[in-house]
């Protein structure tokens, strides 16, 4: 299910861009570009894909004021440089491009965080992604553990059969940035759902404690708020194999967050919700009520902290009453914990008891 | 009392070693860095006060050679332009502890350091016991005399080693009349913010009529520091006038010393003669409150009864003291003084009247530097002066410090944690304190001490500079935003266009209308620049019409018209608004059109002239520059022919001073009262308020 678009397609979409600002440059007008808000106040639920997407609520960028209008310029020289990849057959990471920029006089940026923003405003108004831009980001995926096999296509372009559980060592499979079908294939499984895990201290702990044989499960590091290729191989798993996914993290506002990026879809990149999201993920923990449940080990929630739920709250992807529900708990507790806080009880207590515990609620164990 | 007094009157006879031993932290002899900066200094007021007393223009040279092969020996080589000493006078100008007639003069003066240059002597001669080598030529001899000194610690007097008729010549020119002198000392040569070259930098900010050259030579011969400030003005420092003590300034001591050496017969006589501001009704006062006959004889007063006298002159109102004894630098001259000598952005200087504080004369004088090369992130340093002596020492305990800390500046712009405190930013803050009688903490004379009066004066003072700086600040934030305007139209626009174009393989289009859209406003744009080659100032401004309407205007701009600043190059005409405002008429603007106005200064020099204020008639803004308001400037007119008629001498001499400061300037100098210090004109010449 690849879906990549045609070369040209993304050219055309990407020179309307350029056709904008010069038609009102034509006419004696100040040039503009029009994207989505992209805030949480332009996330509607598209029910045929079952994810968040943009809404209709477009904003304007013009080049009356001088920070705007190097954007727009910025935007130009960013089309020219893709038209050139595509053309000439390369590719760049994204901090490549951000160091070419400084090539680009006053289009210049200053931070990279400017340049993948504006990599992303790009992807959202031509509704395409990235790599349709040969841009593609310098962080790896993440890793995987389990019974599964993938046919991964290698440097020297031959497919090369992996099985996550026997082929690698204890960092298991690590999951390349492209993982769509030309790249990655998805073999053969022999276990029955997916946990994704927040952090690397609990991924290992599992994996120590043979938890991923015993309860006949994949386990996904997510190195906290995952990666585009992390989110999209873990839909990719849950479609094509037919597996349930379930997110172990922390117990904080930062993990519902993730959560929600990988159920829901993140609001950066909403515009590709479709590829990235698997609304059928649940959320096993840590709740605010496994806190109390558990009797966990908690630090005070701080100002930050107390901020990011109140605008969970107001967050149309956590509109449900679950959500609702742990939200106001949390807040009301005044706490958060951690996984690893459950070593409270012992190395072995949280595949022993909490994890089956969990599982069990959710008909998986 | 001075330590020199209280040696002089000290009967018993001490080894001068000891009592050098003893003192040598007031005497400015306690480290070995502060021993070469006082005999610098002592070198620097002796030559400053010499030419300044015979009308010279001072060129002074200081030279500081390390010795090789010694550790910490500093070889000291001064000379000057001055009069010279007579050589009859050699010997007690270096070789005794009073000499000289100011030290019961009541006016203002550099005042010496400790015991003066003789201390110098006896320092070098006890640290190294080496003697002192003196040149010295006077205009009516043809030959100068060259003497190598020491001192007889024993009998406490200068000892002539050698003599000899020299003629004197450098580079080959005579020397007309000047001193020299060379010592050798135990002392140590720092850079920093107490060195020499420090001292001497802040020397010539405060004593602008003189040339200072300084030279150190390390212990290889070369030179490492070769410094020149240049005078910034010919005219000398107005000479003061010696003025009688005021009864409300008088001590015991003195008193006593006073009735001591009085001829009169009369106590009402004696006070009449011997003070300023008493009257005969006053005199008789003195004598009621103290309980004392008109006629008692001054010379027999006892101990109890001159008691009697001091406290009843305390309670008894007398006229002022006058105030022509102080000769202060003047704003002007500081300026250019601060701005020879510190690269910055803005300056701003003010000279208050003067004032009268415990029967003392003094009067304040205050300037800032703001920008340029000035470090922004550390605190701001002061320049702090006494009688236009530089105080390097003790600055925290200073009553200069505490004014310049009791103000919050945070208000003015500079950053200040909690509103108190020295101040953080790229600036330097001056100021000078000119008395009759300026109080120090201690001898060492390197702090002033605490007094209320001066203190509130001082403050004021400061806070009329700091709202000078405030309205820089936000006249460079108004230009700051133009001028991303501008750099959106000229650069990101054209690139805009240019990189659109050649992605759609399409004509760059015209973009002179979208320009008029994004402005949407008629924009000055103005410079004023020293030009090196033609030595004259350079005033640039542009009109740009960004509006989709034809625009007229009158621009107007200042200039130092009342300073000798001549014209030049004037090509667009226009007509004298009125004196230092000049005005150009721009009939019709097209949208997208420009007016340029050009003209050159004439006759200024390098700083005279760096920030040219812009005004404009007209309904429409002019970001750029300022709406002019007609009722200030119809006062200014009429404030302006006053001004011819009565008397010329106001203003002149005076260069880099703005429009709006003539103003107050003149209304100052109309006041008899020195309550008079309003608002600057320029803060109601537009409204300040008012943003882009």
């Amino acid at each position: 299910m690849s879906r990549r678009r045609e070369d040209g397609e993304t050219k055309e979409a990407l020179h309307q861009i350029v056709n904008e600002m010069y038609k009102k440059l034509e006419k004696g007008e100040t040039p503009t570009m029009t994207l989505p808000v992209r805030t949480k106040l332009n996330i509607d639920f598209d029910k045929k894909l079952g994810v968040y997407k943009y809404g209709k609520k477009r904003s304007t960028r013009d080049a009356s004021s001088l920070g705007s209008a190097k954007n727009l310029l910025r935007a130009l020289h960013m089309v020219e440089f893709i038209d050139e990849m595509i053309d000439n057959g390369k590719s760049s990471t994204l901090r490549e491009m951000y160091y070419i920029s400084e090539g680009w006089g006053h289009g210049k940026f200053s931070t990279q965080n400017e340049s993948n923003n504006l990599a992303e405003d790009l992807e959202i108004i031509t509704s395409s992604m990235r790599e349709d831009f040969r841009l593609r980001p310098e962080e790896d995926g993440s890793r995987i553990i389990g019974n599964l096999t993938i046919n991964e296509l290698n440097r020297r372009g031959e497919w090369m059969k992996i099985n996550a559980r026997d082929d690698v060592g204890d960092s298991g499979y690590g999951v390349p940035y492209n993982v769509e079908e030309e790249k990655i294939q998805l073999l053969d499984h022999d276990i029955d759902f997916i946990m994704a895990i927040e952090t690397g201290g609990m991924f290992d702990r599992l994996i120590e404690n043979g938890f991923d044989e015993e309860f006949r499960c994949g386990l996904v590091h997510l190195k906290g708020q995952p990666a585009r290729s992390t989110r999209r191989i873990l839909k990719r798993m849950n479609e094509e194999w037919n597996l349930p996914v379930v997110v172990f993290a922390d117990g904080d506002p930062w993990s519902f967050r993730i959560f929600g990026s990988i159920a829901y879809g993140a609001i950066k990149t909403a515009h590709i919700s479709e590829y990235l999201a698997t609304p059928s993920a649940t959320y096993l923990g840590v709740t605010a009520d496994d806190i109390v449940a558990y009797d966990l080990p908690s630090d005070d929630l701080t100002n930050k902290d107390i901020e990011a739920l109140k605008s969970e709250l107001s967050d149309p992807r956590f509109a449900d009453g679950y959500w609702q529900e742990q939200i106001t708990t949390m807040l009301k507790l005044g706490k958060k914990a951690e996984q690893q806080s459950l070593a409270k009880y012992g190395l072995d207590f949280v595949t022993d008891t909490y994890l089956p515990e969990k599982l069990a609620e959710l008909g998986l164990a | 009392m001075s330590i020199a007094e209280k040696m002089a009157s000290n009967q018993k006879q001490i080894a001068i070693s000891e009592f050098f031993e003893k003192n040598k932290h007031f005497l400015g002899f306690d480290t070995l860095n502060r021993a070469i900066i006082t005999a610098v200094k002592e070198a620097v007021d002796n030559s400053l006060d010499a030419c300044e007393e015979a009308r010279i223009l001072p060129d002074l040279s200081i030279e500081i050679r390390r010795v090789p092969n010694k550790k910490d020996h500093l070889i000291l080589i001064a000379k000057d332009n001055g009069p010279g000493i007579p050589q009859k006078s050699i010997e007690n100008v270096f070789g005794k502890l009073l000499y000289g007639s100011r030290f019961h003069a009541i006016r203002q003066s550099r005042g010496q350091q400790g015991i003066g240059i003789t201390g110098v002597v006896m320092y070098s001669q006890l640290t190294t016991g080496k003697q002192t080598y003196v040149k010295s030529k006077i205009s009516s001899e043809s030959t100068a005399i060259e003497v190598n000194l020491g001192i007889d610690t024993r009998k406490n007097k200068a000892v002539k080693f050698s003599q000899e008729r020299v003629i004197w010549t450098e580079d080959d020119e005579i020397i007309e009349h000047g001193l020299m002198i060379r010592t050798e000392m135990k002392a140590k040569f720092q850079r920093g913010s107490q060195s020499i070259g420090q001292y001497l930098k802040m020397t010539s900010i405060v004593n602008p009529h003189a040339n200072i050259k300084f030279r150190y030579v390390n212990s290889d011969g070369e030179i490492e520091i070769d410094e020149f400030w240049k005078r910034a003005t010919n005219n000398l420092p107005t000479q003061v006038n010696s003025i009688k003590p005021h009864p409300h300034g008088i001590h015991l001591g003195q008193l006593q010393r006073m009735l001591k050496d009085s001829d009169e017969r009369k106590l009402t006589s004696f006070l009449r003669q011997n003070f300023s501001g008493v009257s005969s009704r006053a005199a008789k006062e003195v004598c009621t409150k103290a309980g004392l006959n008109d006629g008692a004889k001054p010379k027999l007063l006892k101990t109890e009864q001159i008691n009697q006298l001091l406290e009843a002159c305390s309670e008894v109102k007398f006229l002022p003291p006058p105030t022509n004894c102080l000769s202060p630098i003047e704003d002007l001259l500081i300026k250019k003084g601060l701005s020879k000598t510190i690269d910055s952005k803005f300056v701003t200087t003010l000279t208050r009247s003067p004032r009268v504080t415990s029967g003392n004369p003094y009067q304040i004088e205050v300037g800032l530097i703001f920008g340029g090369s000035i470090p922004s992130d550390q605190q701001v340093q002061l320049l702090r002066f006494a009688n236009r002596v530089p105080l390097m020492y003790q600055q925290g305990g200073c009553l200069l410090t505490q004014a310049i800390s009791s103000v919050d500046w945070r208000q003015y712009g500079l950053e200040q944690s909690g509103g108190k405190g020295v101040p953080k930013g790229p600036a330097t803050i001056l100021v000078h304190l000119a008395s009759t009688n300026v109080q120090f903490t201690s001898e060492a004379k390197e702090a002033v001490a605490s007094n209320e009066d001066v203190l509130q004066e001082i403050r004021k003072a400061l806070l009329e500079v700091g709202r000078n700086l405030r309205r820089h600040m936000k006249k460079k934030k108004k230009m700051a935003k133009a001028q991303e305007k501008f750099d959106l139209i000229n650069d990101i626009l054209p690139a805009i266009a240019e990189k659109a174009s050649s992605l759609l393989n399409k004509p760059v289009p015209e973009l002179s209308a979208t320009i008029s859209k994004i402005m949407n406003a008629v924009i000055m744009e103005q410079t004023t620049t020293w030009d090196k080659e033609t030595k004259t100032t350079r005033i640039n401004g542009i009109l740009y019409n960004y509006t989709s309407r034809p625009r007229s205007y009158t621009i107007l701009m200042n200039w130092p018209e009342k300073q000798g600043a001549v014209m030049i190059d004037n090509e667009r005409g226009g007509r004298k608004e009125t004196i230092g405002l000049w005005a150009w008429k721009i009939e019709t603007l097209q949208p997208g059109e420009r007016a340029n106005i050009e003209f050159g200064l004439d006759n200024l020099e390098k700083g005279d002239w760096t920030e040219t204020e812009v005004f404009y008639r007209g309904s429409a803004e002019v970001i750029g520059a300022s709406k002019l308001d007609e009722k200030i400037l119809e006062e200014m007119k009429n404030q302006n022919s006053d001004e011819v008629l009565e008397t010329m001498e106001v203003i002149t001499g005076d260069i880099d001073e703005t429009i709006s400061n003539v103003a107050s300037r003149s209304m100052l100098n109309e006041s008899t009262s020195d309550e008079i210090q309003k608002e600057s004109f320029q803060t109601t010449l537009f409204d300040e308020e008012e943003e882009v």
